[in-house]
């Protein structure tokens, strides 16, 4: 019998630097690069975390939102906006009428969404959803995106609970700004077959500023 | 840098885009002539002014239609298909 373990997108690049691996959501991914001391130094400065192991779901059409406030979850009142449509859960409405739920490290939604059923739901349509995705903090982070993003990110030019979808080192990416223990962080989404790409950019520039990979622990202690 | 504003996600770089074509209104192709039918899918009148086009938003995966003048590349105005135009921006000079 063949077992298939679940990797992250990134995870060719980590063959290199031989990150300490664990096991989160049914999937393998990189608890540390580093040893602790160094990694909380990378956090202060530039940190870049893969976290491409939460779970996720997609979904869109008219009766989208209102399908998922009849499993518990809010969404957002307007488009390109993003809320903690339960504890420990992000929904993120991209556009109009469609929603990428995701679970943080606590979170439990994404898991009872799996029972969404197709052939008894009308105007709603399942996406499946292979995000690489990733957690930028550190008080180097706006320094890191002015580089690879066009936009003006900084908090005067971009609502709290904004969704921007844009180009970030030249892919199609999300981004959105949030609070994480009481830290300003910034969350990156783009298509899991671009993710070594953009994980190989980020770490490149966050090394360049004095940061670098920080793994699931370092960053969620 | 030139500039569009997506109807869905404001103004962006014209990098973050793509020109789908030409936007025409289909003639109906069960009542339409065979010359109606023709016209529509190949005549080209390439002519400069202003014209109704397709473009796409990738990182968002917005169709929209922009009204361009050809001969001056002014976008007049952005919106979804089936809405009214609601937004004139000029490209900053």
């Amino acid at each position: 019998m063949t077992i298939f373990i679940k990797t992250t997108p990134v995870a060719y690049t980590h063959y290199a630097v031989q990150p300490r691996i664990g096991m989160h959501h049914g999937m393998e991914i990189a608890l540390s690069f580093e040893g602790d001391s160094t990694e909380k130094a990378h956090k202060q400065v530039l940190a870049v975390t893969d976290v491409s192991c939460f779970a996720r779901f997609g979904i869109k059409g008219p009766k989208a939102a209102d399908w998922l406030n009849q499993q518990g979850i809010k969404t957002p009142e307007v488009m390109n906006a993003w809320v903690e449509g339960a504890p420990n859960t992000l929904v993120l409405r991209l556009g109009g009428s469609e929603f990428l739920v995701e679970d943080q490290a606590q979170g439990k939604a994404c898991e009872a969404l799996t029972s969404f059923d197709q052939a008894s739901t009308t105007g709603a349509y399942q996406v499946a959803r292979s995000d690489a995705a990733f957690i930028l903090g550190g008080r180097e982070v706006l320094n890191l995106l002015s580089e690879l993003c066009m936009l003006d990110l900084r908090d005067s030019a971009w609502p709290s609970h904004g969704v921007v979808m844009t180009q970030v080192a030249g892919i199609s990416a999300t981004l959105i700004r949030e609070s994480l223990a009481g830290e300003q962080v910034y969350r990156i989404w783009c298509d899991g077959t671009y993710g070594s790409y953009l994980w190989e950019v980020l770490t490149e520039i966050a090394q360049e500023l004095g940061g670098g990979a920080v793994g699931l622990i370092c960053r969620f202690q | 840098m030139k500039l569009l504003n997506c109807p869905m996600n404001g103004v962006r770089p014209l990098s973050e885009f793509l020109f789908g074509g030409e936007f025409r209104e289909m003639p109906n192709p069960d009542a339409s002539t065979d010359l109606e039918w023709a016209s529509y899918v190949h005549y080209r009148d390439n002519a400069p002014g202003i014209k109704k086009e397709w473009w796409y938003h990738s990182p968002s995966g917005t169709w929209f239609i922009a009204e361009r003048n050809t001969l001056t590349d002014e976008v007049l105005a952005t919106y979804l298909h089936g809405n009214s135009p609601v937004s004139k921006v000029k490209e900053p000079s």
